[in-house]
């Protein structure tokens, strides 16, 4: 009985001495057991601590259906929020901020000598067409999005729930709908507008100056002034941008993983934030921000007094190849507008 | 109150994807949802493992975090739903969710996303218990009849647990300390001289 009871202890203990005695370290040492248990490992890799995918496979098949956890999902979701969300709003805010200042300060910007009412022709009819088109789209694509973007927070405490889904359904609707058709305008202003933005000598003169924002006198320009090109240049490559990341965003059909979705999504919002806090600054200007400046994009035609003020280079080219219209013409032409008379004026341009 | 908890034990599941199928048979899913899937890593080498997952219900779910309409909420049971009369199948929570939990059917014009479905836990959705509203959108509301979600209950190895997290982690903690022998052969790092 005695030496069963001993024979029980030391198989109890045997597991003991064996570890105790096994290399590198023993069981009872201060620094513990360095061996790592292989699970650990695997879950490790898993969960992509250390920034590698360890992909699976599943009989569910669909996009990511092998990824057992997407370890980048969370990021993404807390950047929109706090960062996309937050800051977006503020910088849209700060912009009319900034325009509301600019207009109390400077007032609207007058043309020196007033309006002369003899014209010259600055846009044809179709360049008129498609700002417009890309003006529209660009708009309706901004109130949808930035209802989808800043609604959680501005619109639901308002309205609730229930109310605001309905907006946000018609807006992603909408949005996805009409958001290919900023692509196609998009193309329109490149092939039409695209020569005459090319930056030429003159235009790092009046970045120096300011563009004339600051201080007194204009600064001189050629058809479109160097600000007008940077706008241009920057709806023409961070639009793209947009639209590129928009149709992979709009057409989850092509198996495009949960990552790509995530990083266009960033670039789809930080690129249509700038485009919106920049546009805002250039629907000041072109409006109540400076006088007989609209004219241009309402008519085609702008006074000969602004063009010589804003833009003198391109003034002083209508007065040397005789392209004013008088005061009389220009409402004739307003009443019926004849196309060669157009024709001709807008060769000018060119 | 209950915090209701899935567990899948690594150890335990052989990929028999009967979960996946109960689960769409329970609440008559459509085509190409999958509310829960069976995940195998390192398939066919040495060290496989099968893993059953689904919504995993987070105490701060990603998903609701990102959700641009507000649709989720979390139940008195921790158990996270959401409504699908608000959900505009934006799809913001597949990108957001860990687990890839978030369905969308595409019945939808120009490949646009339906709403979002999920695993439920069985419990249903924000209608009325048992009207024919809450199913068809969400499928059965085993919860309230006093039953546990189907894939768990008919696990055959029981990998799949669900219930409430004390005592999923007490059968999860008996099981390791049966399992203690193996535990010591790999050197756990849980013990300590």
């Amino acid at each position: 009985m005695r030496i069963k009871t001993l024979l029980i202890l030391f198989c109890l203990v045997l597991p003991q001495i064996s570890l105790a005695d096994g290399p590198p370290k023993s069981l009872n040492s201060p620094e513990g057991v360095s061996a790592i248990s292989p699970g650990s490992e695997l879950w490790r890799a898993v969960r992509q601590r250390d920034g590698e995918v360890l992909e699976g496979v599943s009989q569910v098949k669909s996009v990511d259906s092998g990824m057992l956890i997407n370890a980048r999902g969370d990021q993404w979701a807390r950047f929109r929020i706090s960062k996309l969300t937050t800051y977006g709003g503020i910088a849209i805010a700060a912009v009319f901020v900034i325009v509301i200042l600019l207009y109390v300060v400077r007032g609207k910007i007058p043309i020196e000598g007033g309006l002369s009412g003899r014209m010259v022709r600055r846009f044809t009819d179709y360049e008129r067409i498609v700002h417009w088109t890309l003006a529209i789209v660009f708009l309706f694509l901004t109130i949808t999005g930035l209802i989808l973007l800043l609604g959680k927070p501005l619109l639901i405490p308002l309205f609730g729930k229930e109310v605001f889904s309905v907006f946000a359904s018609a807006s992603k609707e909408g949005h996805n709908l009409f958001g290919p058709l900023f692509l196609v305008s998009l193309i329109m202003i490149f092939l039409s507008f695209a020569r005459r933005n090319i930056y030429e000598k003159g235009d790092l003169t009046w970045l120096l100056k300011g563009g004339g924002i600051i201080g007194d006198g204009h600064v001189s320009g050629g058809f479109f002034n160097m600000g007008e090109k940077t706008w241009y240049w920057m709806v023409i490559l961070i639009g793209f941008a947009i639209a590129i990341s928009g149709l992979i965003l709009v057409s989850p059909v092509f198996g495009q993983g949960r990552w790509i979705m995530e990083l266009s999504h960033v670039i789809h919002t930080i690129g249509a934030l700038i485009l919106i806090t920049v546009s805002i600054g250039h629907m000041y200007l072109g409006s109540i921000g400076s006088e007989g400046a609209m004219e241009g994009m309402k008519s085609g035609y702008v006074d000969i007094n602004w063009a010589d003020a804003h833009h003198d280079r391109w003034g002083k080219k209508c007065h040397d190849e005789n392209l004013i219209i008088s005061a009389e013409e220009y409402a004739r032409l307003q009443g019926r507008k004849p196309d060669d008379t157009a024709e001709l004026a807008t060769e000018q341009g060119k | 109150m209950a915090r209701m908890k899935f567990y899948c034990d690594a150890e335990r599941c052989i990929e028999c994807n009967a979960c996946v199928t109960a689960c769409k048979n329970e609440h008559e899913i459509p085509w190409g949802v999958n509310r829960r899937r069976v995940v195998t890593i390192k398939d066919g080498e040495q060290g496989e493992r099968s893993l059953s997952v689904a919504c995993m219900h987070c105490s701060d779910a990603p998903c609701a975090v990102v959700c641009p309409v507000d649709c989720f909420y979390t139940t008195g049971d921790g158990i996270v739903l959401h409504d699908k009369d608000i959900c505009i199948g934006c799809g913001y929570c597949f990108y957001a969710c860990p687990f890839g939990a978030p369905q969308f059917p595409k019945d939808a014009a120009f490949a646009s996303r339906g709403k979002m479905d999920k695993c439920t836990f069985c419990a249903g959705g924000p209608e009325e218990d048992h009207s024919s509203d809450e199913y068809k959108k969400y499928g059965r509301n085993r919860l309230s009849e006093g039953k546990l979600p189907l894939c768990a209950e008919m696990c055959s190895t029981k990998a799949l647990l669900a219930g409430d997290a004390d005592v999923i982690a007490d059968i999860y903690r008996k099981r390791v300390v049966n399992r203690g022998a193996s535990a010591f052969n790999w050197g756990g790092s849980e013990i300590k001289g």
